[in-house]
Formats: C-alpha cells, structure tokens, sequence
C-alpha cells in the first residue's frame, strides 16, 4: 500500500513537472509560465462569434483622444479588415 | 503590424481596413516580455488605467511604426476587445454585408495574415510587386 503511494506520487511529481516545462517552452521561460497563466490566460477567449455572424458595432476613439466614431461606420460596402492588437 | 501595412498596401484600393488598439498584451506590471526590455525593443509601457494614457500609447505606436492603416482605440469598458474576443491580436474580415466572412485565430501563435491575405487574393487577385518581381529576375 504504501508503495503503490509512493509510486503515485511519483508519477503525479512527474507529470506536474512535464507539463510545467511544456508550459515554459511555450511561454519562453519558467516565469513566463507563471505570467501567462497569472496574465494572459484569463484574457484569451475563443468568442462567441462565427463565419456568417452580423459584425457587432462598438464605440471607439480616434487617436486625437477626443473624437468618437463606430467600428460599423467603417462598412462601406466594401470588405472590412479589422486588426485588433496592441503595442507590446 | 508589418505584414498588416503590407497588406493595407496592396489592397487599399480593394478593401477597407480599421485598427483596433486594444488593452495591452504585455505591460511591465503584467507580463512583460524580455524583447520589449529597454535594451531591446525599448516598447516599457504599464497597462493604461486611463483613456488618457491609452490614446498616449497609441499615439506612440502610430509615430514610431509610421503606421498609416487606419485607427481607432478601444474605450476603457473594452467594448469592441469583448464584442470580437480579441485580446491579445485577432483579425477579421467583414463582406460588404457587415457579416464576419473570416475570424482568424487568437494571437500570438494563431495570429496569421497571410490567411487575410489569401482570401483577398482570392476575391481580387494576387498584387503584383514590380521590385520584387525585378529582383527575382535578376536572380533567374
């Protein structure tokens, strides 16, 4: 019994230390593991959005700062690209 | 943003294009990354807390990058990064009916203009490039 347990622990060490590497090379370092599961994780979502969906409409602000416009405004009876992205 | 500008290039004529700046991907007081260090990209910016210090970042972008393709930021409620799951780079394509003709996967590993690319090409034909198509010539 205790051996069985012994060896589960074990197994289970190794596999929690596997997948934490894996996570790491994907990341690009050990602590980057930890930051993106801490940052980024909860920020990346799939979105409810498909292929033949009515674009959604937002409001947006120009670089002046001040003046607003809406992403739908855009549309003008041409294809739209949309670039979503940030500096970093 | 690159390929992005290219393509603006090419087929400006054909398509319209919108930037959407949205929250951060990597700050330095979230997960900063090392090629953005000061010694490196020099691209230190803290993930803004106000529509001030967005628009700022924004403005910084476009000046250093020449950027030319047009730009609108999203608002702190991050309406339009919700609206389009797009955090932390997505992109899409509209048809001339507003409806999403194309969803490209999320950022960074999925992020692929040359998908974008390939369905204008598709619908308008490939750009042709004089320099480039010089340059292989000269090579062939």
């Amino acid at each position: 019994m205790k051996r069985t347990l012994k060896w589960m622990g074990i197994a289970a060490a190794v596999i929690l230390v596997a997948a934490y590497t894996v996570l790491s090379m994907m990341a690009g370092g050990p602590r980057d593991a930890l930051l993106m599961v801490r940052y980024a994780l909860p920020h990346m979502h799939r979105g409810v959005l498909k292929v033949g969906d009515a674009a959604p409409d937002a409001r947006l602000v120009a670089l002046d700062g001040e003046t607003r416009f809406h992403l739908r405004e855009h549309l003008s009876g041409r294809p739209l690209v949309l670039v979503f992205g940030s500096f970093t | 943003m690159g390929d992005v500008e290219k393509l603006y290039e090419d087929y400006k004529d054909h398509a319209d294009f919108l930037t959407i700046y949205v929250r951060e991907a990597h700050p330095t007081d979230e997960w900063q990354m090392k090629s953005n260090g000061k010694d490196k990209d020099d691209v230190c910016y803290a993930q803004p807390k106000t529509l001030e210090q967005r628009v700022a970042i924004a403005n910084d972008f476009t000046k250093r990058f020449k950027y030319s393709v047009p730009f609108g930021i999203d608002e702190m409620n991050n309406a339009a990064n919700d609206a389009y799951a797009a955090w932390p780079e997505r992109l899409y394509i509209l048809d001339e009916n507003g409806r999403v003709s194309y969803k490209g996967g999320n950022g960074p590993f999925k992020y692929n203009p040359k998908e974008v690319r390939a369905w204008l090409t598709e619908r308008y034909g490939e750009v042709e490039h004089p320099e480039a198509n010089s340059a292989s010539d000269k090579k062939s």
